[in-house]
């Protein structure tokens, strides 16, 4: 078949643009990193993309409340840590908080009563099982444009190890997040439980909580201000594992940490007490022997 | 009132485009009349209020005063208009349909019988000599082939009235014959035509009566025949006398 | 009738000889389809991301496809002076008005048809179920809302000049509706006096086309609509839609044409 010659233009045209182009992508490369950047999401919406990281993990919260949440018109709403909730929602004691937070109110009018018909207006979480699977696109969207961002791993990878039967890609999604945020005593102290719970593997799920909580430390020496919530958590597993152990000596040394950060010190007060009592038992039935 | 087309002290304004523009006089004061089985040529130069007349004929536009009455109803009912026929200036005709679909369109606004409608295409089509291209897009036509979709169109509901606006323009030596031989035999099956035009040689021909509006106002009415005896001249030099363009002969 | 019919064949003729439609379709197609072939954890029954980003597609053709052909309609025929052949017939304006809104409403919702046993197809690869009167019911909402959103664009292709301008000025409308329009009432309670009664006046009036969006509902399975507020909702949508309609017929039936 003869060519007519405007298309032999074009596809000389399109020869050059291909050759030049394959002369120029590795020296762009060296251009910093809008050029190196890995994702094509990144590429295309540069710091932009935190904002819409952020918009997906909501995305992923709001699908946790099957459509159900309050817009930002409604007094309810109020910026609020999501991430907490959507792992622990139900049997936290804050649920009621939790609650109001997500209270859309009475219906204001016969419009506002009559519309609530046609969109999720009542409460409630992804409950029966699997479920819960349908929030995990976003929150991989949400890693996909923000690596940076550790609850996104930490809440992935709670649902697919306790609720989906998913301890492997659990693993790697923390892995992954690991490699982002190789300081993140969150995502460690997530693996440490992934050890524990799933693959019951104590002496692993020490290590990284005890990593975890050097981490936690190092960072509150940096002045970061890491979450005491966390501290809390990692010390109390950790005085867990060492009591179930029979490490009670360790076990209060944990505990005693926990303390300082407990929202409830009474209680761990109890705790301390009654290890100490424990303790003196043994010291004295060890001397008895 | 014997005419089957009135037109009473019509008077027309278009609006001001702007502020300190005048208004627009486009017809001031027009009295005519077409009375059952004429033809009437309706002459004028550009933009002397032809197609202001038909478009007041038709319900277009409003009258700022006077009347037109089609059958001797006010063209402002839409009942007036179901038996005549309407040859517009300057139509696109929807591009994306074949002449034979827009042809059915407008059959079925008439609320012709399927069987009627098919048979009425037919002829039609043979009529302006568009069989061969009945089955093409209208984007696809020259424009003299549009025109012809537009008699055909015209005649879709074999009106007892036709109102044609420059029925030859844009066709050739044998459209425009074509067309007057149409014209004659409408006329012949007792129609009534009332049709502008810039070819006085084809009016002098196919008219029995003609008049011409010359800026806004009928200067001249009345049988071909009558004219060419009473000013001594073909109808093109009482059409120039009229506009002010050649020396009246006998004065 | 015949008229009215005859129009809206025209107009429906029209849409799927232009090209949009399939354009449209293929497009949401093709990113739904891209979007089921992410890989997500192993997991192959994840399916609700997928319902909401094709509902999305869905929404955004349909919006494209009626505010394109409706704000063409009456301004193509004045263009292309179609209109004074057609009003030469025995034809009224009201008949061109409601036959071009007929056209506009039966082509679209006929695409919408084809879109929604798309998404039928996609979530039933995954889940296994067929929940006909859920898509039913969404469908049935999504087809009265753009009957309002054709009937609006209709009497804009009217007032407005030009039918760009008059498209993007109804999407703006159409959008704004959609997102704040339920909460304008709050919004009313936290202004001061005069400005508060304005925005619950406009509240009031304004037609909440977001009523007419259960696409939460069909992608969270929150079960169905209570039949009797669909009745009322479609209702509500043939009322407003009538005043639209009768709005253009207003301003059209007045308007000299050339
Ligand atoms: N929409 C309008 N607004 C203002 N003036 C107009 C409008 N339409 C026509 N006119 C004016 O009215 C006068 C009559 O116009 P009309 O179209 O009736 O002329 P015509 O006799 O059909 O001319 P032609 O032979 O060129 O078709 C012209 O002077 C024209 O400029
Ligand atoms: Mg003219």
């Amino acid at each position: 078949m003869k060519l007519p010659a405007p298309s032999l233009i074009l596809l000389l045209l399109l020869t050059i643009c291909f050759s030049l182009a394959t002369y120029l992508q590795p020296q762009t490369m060296k251009w910093g990193e809008r050029a190196q950047a890995d994702s094509m999401m990144k590429a295309l919406l540069g710091d932009g993309r935190r904002i819409f990281a952020n918009h997906f993990f909501v995305k992923a919260d709001i699908y946790f409340h099957s459509g159900y949440y309050p817009s930002i018109f409604d007094q309810g709403h109020r910026e609020e840590s999501h991430s907490r909730h959507m792992v622990e929602g139900h049997d936290d004691h804050d649920e009621e908080e939790h609650e109001k937070a997500m209270d859309i109110g009475q219906p204001k009018d016969w419009i506002d009563r009559f519309g609530r018909q046609f969109y999720s207006s009542s409460h409630s979480h992804l409950d029966k099982p699997g479920q819960a699977r349908e929030i995990l696109p976003w929150l991989k969207l949400s890693a996909e444009l923000d690596p940076q961002r550790v609850d996104t791993y930490t809440v992935a990878a709670y649902w697919l190890r306790s609720k989906l039967g998913k301890p492997a890609e659990a693993e790697d999604f923390l892995r992954e997040g690991l490699r982002a945020n190789p300081n993140s005593y969150e995502i460690l102290y997530e693996l440490g439980l992934l050890y524990y719970e799933n693959h019951h593997d104590l002496v692993r799920s020490v290590n990284l909580w005890e990593l975890a909580l050097r981490r936690w430390n190092d960072q509150d020496k940096a002045g970061k201000k890491p979450l005491e919530i966390s501290y809390n958590e990692i010390t109390t597993r950790l005085a867990q594992v060492e009591e179930e152990q029979g490490n009670l000596r360790q076990a209060l040394y944990y505990r005693e940490l926990e303390k300082k950060a407990s929202p409830i010190p009474d209680a761990v007060q109890k705790q301390i007490d009654e290890l100490k009592q424990r303790l003196a038992s043994k010291t004295v039935s060890q001397s008895l022997k | 009132m014997n005419g089957i087309l009135e037109i009473k002290d019509l008077r027309v304004e278009y609006p001001s485009r702007g502020i300190g523009e005048p208004v627009k006089l486009a017809l001031k004061g027009l009295n005519l009349s077409v009375r059952e089985g004429e033809v009437f040529g309706f002459l004028g130069p550009n933009g002397a209020g032809k197609t202001t007349t038909m478009n007041v004929l038709l319900g277009f536009v409003n009258a700022t005063s006077g009347a037109a009455y089609l059958f001797g109803v006010d063209v402002k009912e839409p009942i007036a208009r179901q038996r005549i026929g309407y040859l517009p200036e300057l139509t696109y005709y929807y591009k994306f349909l074949t002449a034979e679909e827009l042809l059915r369109f407008y059959a079925r606004i008439f609320g012709i019988p399927r069987g009627e409608t098919e048979r009425r295409i037919d002829n039609l089509l043979k009529l302006v000599e568009l069989e061969h291209a009945r089955k093409r897009p209208i984007k696809t036509y020259s424009k003299g082939m549009q025109q012809r979709v537009g008699l055909a169109q015209a005649l879709i509901n074999n009106p007892d009235l036709l109102i044609l606006d420059e029925p030859t323009s844009g066709l050739d030596p044998i459209g425009r014959m074509k067309v007057r031989e149409i014209i004659q035999r409408l006329k012949n099956e007792g129609k009534t035509i009332f049709f502008s035009s810039h070819e006085l040689g084809e009016v002098e021909t196919v008219c029995d009566r003609v008049g011409i509006l010359y800026q806004g106002e009928l200067k001249v009415e009345g049988r071909v025949s009558d004219l060419i005896q009473k000013y001594q001249t073909n109808l093109e030099q009482i059409f120039l006398q009229i506009i002010g363009y050649a020396q009246p002969v006998n004065s | 009738m015949n008229a009215v019919f005859a129009l809206s064949n025209v107009v429906i003729k029209e849409l799927y000889r232009r090209k949009d439609f399939y354009v449209l379709f293929i497009l949401t197609v093709l990113i739904t389809l891209v979007m089921a072939s992410a890989s997500l954890f192993n997991d192959d029954k994840i399916v609700r991301y997928l319902k909401e980003i094709c509902l999305l597609l869905i929404w955004i053709s349909a919006l494209a496809m009626a505010l394109g052909t409706a704000s063409r309609q009456i301004p193509a025929e004045r263009e292309n002076r179609t209109i004074f052949p057609l009003l030469a017939k025995p034809v009224t304006r009201w008949h061109v008005v409601l036959g071009k809104f007929l056209g506009c409403w039966l082509a679209c919702g006929l695409a919408l048809v084809v879109f929604y046993v798309f998404l039928g197809l996609v979530s039933a690869s995954r889940e296994h179920t067929w929940p006909v009167l859920n898509y039913f019911q969404a469908f049935w909402l999504q087809w009265i809302f753009l009957a309002v959103v054709i009937a609006i664009v209709l009497w804009g292709s009217i007032i407005f000049a030009a039918p760009s301008s008059n498209a993007t000025i109804c999407l703006v409308f159409v959008l704004g509706i959609l997102i704040v329009g339920r909460y304008l009432n709050q919004i009313a309670l936290q202004q001061s006096e005069p400005m508060r009664s304005i925005i619950y006046g406009i509240y009031f009036i304004i037609p909440h086309l977001e009523f007419f969006d259960v696409r939460d509902l069909v992608v969270h399975d929150r079960g169905l609509v209570g039949w009797g507020a669909c009745v009322l909702v479609t209702l509500y949508g043939a009322a407003y839609t009538l005043f639209f309609l009768f709005a253009t017929w207003l301003s059209f039936r007045r308007k000299a044409l050339n």
